[in-house]
């Protein structure tokens, strides 16, 4: 059984204008499915309005389904009371891009640190300091800085102590939020090697979500490309790098900037990412696609699986990988 | 090739009610006509800040306190106010990051490019609209007639970045100077920015001082290239060789900690974090977290130096 089965997910948001007249609705999330097994890590990569945070949420039970399946460890999430939630809450937990946003600027690093252990009651009082400032040790900060405030700290700094704060309740799923995007670039590296540390000491499983595609790559062990509100391929993270099968996850490839300039430049893709609240017809992908033909146009391609353990939904996969530029 | 501009030892201090902040301590470097040199550097370390002091716009408590900024042969810290207000937007123009703020959003996009071009070149409103379609056409936006009447709300991300893109160029300008501008766009639209900026560079013979943290974007828009850290430039030469043959550690340190295609192992990393660049700077800033320090570190500031031709390193090791 896999740790998280998600099946099926879909969600849509009513949009007004700036009077309060509806817009008509926004699908964010359409017909998405996937698995993600115990210590893996799933990358979920696409370009923003995607829906690859609102998946997140909708995997949390932050916000409520309108269709599918939330499977964790065989229990259907979603048909959960709020009270028989509580336990899973503990065993998903989540971390955000804006480590400022996200930790009270009110509250100290062991007050933040203790609420874990008091809301979940997983340590008597007395012990709670100690499991503190191992937490605080763990994830490379020191014990001095137990009575510090969030503004005191450095944006990695502040990361860290969200890591630690998801850590306390030991949870089996982490769900990782555009994590190191806010981070520059030496202290993303640390993050992306405290994280790596932290799965394997603990078998934990990563819903790791990003844009950043070499960030996506060093960290998964599987992908999943999604496009305005749908997954258009999941694969191997080698494999998909390798040799794309979707129009799509071509294109990202051919955009990411290397850091070498010995190489090509990136090969832009034409034209803008398409409003959500009125996607294009048939293959949400066609008015860009240089495979598009006349059924692109009619009819949505369903994710369905191609070689080896791989889905792609595109009508033209088997020529995909003819514009691909070549990596070092 | 001839040089536009030329910064030499400039200093531009913060006088806070927390202490003396050395944003940009003695910076010097060149552009030379048509050429695009990039600054490149982590949070804070003074790189934007180079930038307004360029244009003399730095933000209070901050002063240019020493140095020369010469473009083709004037002195623009010492010209007129009257006189550095005609540079700005016609010599020298800037795109920033985010260009929702940066644009009027009560105002149409033709009458803001517009203004731009009655300001400087003194054309009649209509010709101004004429000639502002016209850039936009410039800049790859379909239908400009009508995106002349839209609001700024009304217009994507990268749309509006070359919109920016578009009053830039309206005069013409010798430099543009770029502070990440495709950090805050999809990795798509940024790859068409780039594009159209290395597109733009090369037909006006435009010089570029491209601002980023992004080596991959570097790499492939830049001739030279300043690694800045602390408020100092600590290597500079050809995007080539640097990348080739990185000799500061800083310099060794960021491009080691970049994820590299197929790389699945532990990330090499630059332990600790960026120091207070405050009163008191004795030694190298890089020290603490340098992993090769030798004798005079700890108690000597390291001059930049040229060790190969046009490759300049600040570091005692060499």
């Amino acid at each position: 059984m896999s740790l998280l089965d998600v099946r099926n997910l879909r969600k849509s948001f009513r949009t007004t204008d700036a009077f309060g007249r509806s817009k008509g609705r926004l699908v964010a999330v359409d017909d998405v499915s996937f698995t993600l097994q115990a210590g893996e890590t799933l990358g979920l990569v696409g370009e923003s309005g995607c829906g690859k945070s609102t998946t997140g949420k909708l995997v949390m039970q932050l916000l409520q389904a309108e269709q599918g399946e939330v499977l964790f460890e065989g229990t259907d999430l979603r048909k959960l009371t709020p009270r028989q939630m509580r336990p899973y809450r503990r065993q998903i937990q989540m971390i955000f891009q804006d480590p400022f946003s996200s930790l009270n600027p009110r509250m100290t690093v062991t007050d933040i640190l203790s609420e874990p252990f008091i809301i979940h009651k997983l340590a008597p009082k007395r012990e709670i300091r100690d499991r503190v400032i191992q937490l605080l040790e763990k994830v490379g900060l020191k014990a001095e800085h137990e009575l510090r405030y969030a503004h005191e700290f450095s944006g990695g700094q502040r990361q860290r102590i969200g890591i630690a704060r998801a850590l306390a309740v030991q949870p089996k799923l982490i769900i990782a939020d555009e994590p190191v995007s806010a981070l520059d670039l030496s202290v993303q590296a640390q993050i992306l090697n405290l994280l790596r540390e932290i799965q394997q000491e603990n078998n934990l499983s990563y819903l790791f979500i990003a844009h950043d595609l070499s960030v996506i790559e060093h960290v998964s062990n599987r992908i999943a490309v999604m496009y305005l509100g749908r997954i258009v391929e999941t694969a191997g993270a080698e494999d998909l790098y390798r040799s794309p099968q979707h129009p799509y996850t071509e294109a990202l490839l051919n955009a990411v900037p290397l850091p070498d300039p010995g190489h090509p430049r990136p090969i832009p893709l034409t034209g803008e990412i398409p409003s959500p609240i009125d996607p294009p017809s048939g293959c949400h992908f066609h008015p860009r696609c240089p495979y598009a033909d006349e059924k692109c146009r009619s009819e949505a391609p369903i994710l369905t699986a191609s070689v080896g353990n791989r889905q792609v939904a595109c009508h033209h996969f088997d020529q995909v990988g003819r514009y691909l530029r070549h990596r070092s | 090739m001839s040089t536009l501009l030329e910064v030499k030892n400039l200093k531009s201090y913060f006088f806070t009610r927390a202490g003396l902040v050395k944003a940009v301590d003695d910076v010097s470097f060149a552009i030379a006509k048509g050429e695009t040199l990039a600054l490149v550097g982590e949070s804070g370390c003074g790189k934007s800040m180079t930038a307004l002091s360029l244009l003399r716009l730095l933000p209070e408590p901050g002063k240019v306190v020493n140095g020369e900024i010469q473009l083709l042969g004037r002195d623009m810290l010492r010209l007129p106010d009257l006189e550095m207000r005609r540079i700005r937007g016609n010599e020298i123009s800037m795109i920033f990051q985010e260009p929702m703020t940066s644009l009027n959003p009560v105002l149409k996009i033709g009458e803001q490019i517009a203004e731009v071009l009655r300001l400087h070149e003194g054309l009649s409103e209509q010709n101004a609209l004429d000639k502002s379609a016209e850039l936009l056409r410039l800049v790859g936006i379909s239908d400009p007639q009508r995106r002349l009447r839209d609001y700024p709300h009304q217009l994507s991300g990268g749309q509006r970045q070359r919109i920016m893109i578009a009053m830039a160029l309206a005069c013409d300008p010798q430099l543009l100077i770029a502070d990440e501008p495709t950090t805050a766009l999809d990795v798509t639209i940024q790859a068409q920015i780039m594009d159209l900026l290395q597109r733009l560079k090369q037909e006006r013979q435009m010089a570029t001082l491209l601002i980023s943290h992004d080596l991959g974007v570097v790499a492939g828009n830049a001739d030279r290239l300043a690694i800045m850290y602390a408020g100092k430039i600590v290597e500079s030469g050809p995007v080539p060789m640097l990348f080739e043959n990185p000799l500061h550690p800083y310099t060794q340190g960021l491009l080691n900690c970049i994820p590299r295609p197929g790389q699945k192992s532990a990330l090499p990393t630059i332990p600790g974090q960026l120091p207070n660049v405050g009163e008191n700077q004795e030694g190298c800033l890089f020290l603490d977290r340098c992993d090769r320090p030798c004798g005079p570190c700890g108690h000597q500031t390291p001059e930049l130096q040229e060790i190969e031709p046009d490759h300049w390193v600040r570091c005692w090791r060499y």
